[in-house]
């Protein structure tokens, strides 16, 4: 079904765009053709600037800002990055845009190599979606066939080219200067910074790195106008955003928001279909995991940047995950916990040592083993983990334990008296896919 | 596979990076596709191709989840176990298949060799959870442990893949 007001051109346009003459017909690449051929780069960062569109990664710093941040003068090579590693856990909006309208990203990264004065650019993607990467690959092939990329683009004095680059499983190559370590032929481990890649990043060159859904939405800012943009939604965060809903919802998917005009609470029931007959939300993290926990106070809150912020915690990368009041936020904190421990680098010794500790504390306490004392050694841990380390995953690791500590603590108490915490039924899929 | 072979790979997409270091980690994954893993003379021949030295070209390999430095059974088969999917039966889904292939609930080989079962961290297929991906195959989902099981007698009477993208 076409959407109103959406970014994405499947989406406006209710279907695939998998094909370049069908993402032509929708539209595609008029934004490239004008921009080439009737606007100075300067000019197109401005647009981008005057739009509003704050990145969709989940830091969410003004896209515009970031680029200008780019040296103006520099002899080094400038270089795109396109952040496509999505692997914060609840997030599978970047995933869609690459199945459904690769050419949008393709253009938006092209784009915002006009902008900037760079003649490559690159789109990261995780190892895990080689399926993805594939359609991707092609996407590309036929965009160099067209004449949209490769030498004198449209017959202009802009030449540019994208490269396709495979992860190999590693969610810390998310973070950006991760992946740019990694794109760099090393081990994925995050960078000290200052130098931010605006002014040292690839191959020490000047470098822009952005979302999948970030630079996806540049061709209709540069087609519909940086107005029409800014126009959606609250002033500090214009737009839309894609919001990635999955647990204990009926119809788990991504639904794509106008942001300030849609509630948590309109998010799970009327988007997601809501709960299982007599349930009740216990716990939602609204911007993927490494955000603190909300519970089912907050759901009248608005989804944008300020108004989460409001409520103590993070738009993030807009994975939200639900766990309704059937589930454990014991085992679920746990899990995360798990989850951040596999995913620390190692670098930074606070959080190698500080994720594994908060692990086994929170394994044990699922375990039976717990002690009330453990609930202080746990709090113990969050300063001197977070702030301690050269990157956001630590901060991340700790941000669902800390809240889930704060605001469930009842739960937590329970479990060491009671001596652990049975393992919940599972809500098991409506309609399980078959084998193949 | 030899340093010739990696070359023949990688040679025609050098011009794309301007340091050579960058085709290490295309050179690894290319070269995991011939047995599944890497071999001691598969992590020299990398080093051969890019000219890096073996200890540097281990140290990179030995960072991604994905390129294997031991033999692994002749599927992998990555069962997602984080939040969104534990909250939809994914516990479920892994403890049934380490049952059925007789490996620990770390994970591990099948005495046949064929089913290496593994845990994953976020597939970015919550919304078909619980899911799986069989080496880097599109991933599947949603699934039971029955229908999980299913997959994995299927994957067990096929052939062996003949390239390994995991």
């Amino acid at each position: 079904m076409p959407i109103l007001n959406s970014v994405y051109r499947h989406r406006e346009a209710g279907r695939v765009l998998r094909d370049l003459a069908d993402y032509r017909a929708a539209g595609g690449f008029v934004a490239l053709e004008q921009s080439v051929s009737d606007m100075a780069p300067d000019d197109l960062l401005y647009v981008f600037h005057r739009s509003g569109l704050r990145g969709r990664g989940g830091a969410g710093f003004p896209m515009g800002r970031k680029a200008s941040f780019l040296p103006k003068d520099a002899k080094l090579a400038k270089y795109v990055v396109c952040n496509a590693d999505e692997s914060e856990p609840g997030t599978f909006k970047d995933r869609e845009i690459i199945e459904m309208n690769p050419f949008q990203l393709v253009e938006g990264v092209a784009l915002a190599g006009y902008a900037i004065g760079a003649e490559r650019g690159y789109i990261y993607i995780r190892g895990e979606y080689e399926y993805q990467a594939r359609i991707l690959d092609a996407a590309i092939r036929a965009t160099r066939g067209a004449g949209f990329l490769g030498q004198n683009i449209l017959r202009s004095n802009f030449s540019f080219d994208i490269t396709l680059y495979r992860g190999a499983g590693a969610y810390i190559c998310g973070e950006e200067t991760g992946l740019l370590e990694s794109l760099e032929g090393k081990r994925g481990q995050p960078r000290l910074k200052p130098p931010f890649p605006a002014v040292a990043g690839l191959y020490s060159s000047p470098t822009l790195i952005n979302n999948v859904e970030t630079l996806s939405a540049l061709p209709p800012i540069v087609t519909k106008g940086a107005d029409w943009y800014a126009a959606l939604g609250p002033e500090k965060s214009p737009g839309t955003k894609i919001f990635s809903i999955s647990g204990h919802v009926q119809r788990p998917g991504n639904y794509e928001v106008i942001l300030g005009e849609t509630t948590l609470r309109e998010l799970i029931y009327e988007h997601a279909g809501g709960l299982r007959e007599g349930r009740r939300v216990k716990a939602v993290w609204v911007g993927g995991s490494s955000v603190p926990v909300l519970g089912d106070q907050h759901l009248d809150t608005p989804l944008d940047y300020e108004s989460l912020n409001a409520v103590g915690t993070f738009l993030g990368s807009g994975g939200c995950i639900v766990m309704d009041d059937s589930g454990c936020i014991v085992r679920a904190t746990l899990r995360l916990a798990s989850f951040y421990r596999h995913e620390s680098c190692g670098k930074c010794t606070p959080c190698r040592e500080g994720t594994s500790w908060m692990e086994r504390i929170l394994q044990r306490i699922v375990d039976g083993q717990g002690r009330m004392e453990d609930l202080e050694l746990l709090e113990s841990l969050f300063g001197r983990i977070s702030g301690k380390v050269l990157c956001a995953l630590a901060d991340g690791a700790v941000a669902p334990v800390s809240s889930a500590l704060k605001m469930f603590r009842e739960d937590f108490v329970a479990a060491i008296e009671q001596g652990g915490t049975p393992r919940p039924e599972p809500m098991w899929p409506a309609t399980p896919a078959g084998a193949r | 596979m030899t340093a010739d072979q990696i070359r023949a790979h990688i040679d025609p997409i050098r011009h794309e990076f301007a340091e050579s270091r960058s085709l290490i980690l295309p050179a690894l994954k290319y070269a995991q596709t011939e047995k599944g893993h890497l071999t001691r003379e598969d992590l020299d021949a990398v080093a051969d191709a890019t000219g890096f030295s073996p200890a540097y070209v281990e140290s990179v390999a030995s960072f991604y989840d994905r390129l294997y430095l031991e033999p692994t059974g002749t599927r992998i088969v990555s069962v997602c176990v984080t939040l969104s999917c534990m909250l939809r039966g994914a516990d479920e889904v892994w403890e049934h298949l380490c049952e059925r292939e007789g490996v620990s609930h770390h994970g591990g080989t099948s005495d046949d060799g064929r089913i290496t079962i593994q845990e994953a961290q976020c597939l970015g297929y919550c919304d078909r959870a619980p899911c799986i991906q069989v080496d880097a195959d599109e991933t599947r989902g949603p699934l039971t442990p029955e229908t999980a099981a299913h997959l994995v007698d299927e994957l067990r009477a096929a052939p062996a893949p003949e390239e390994f993208w995991r």
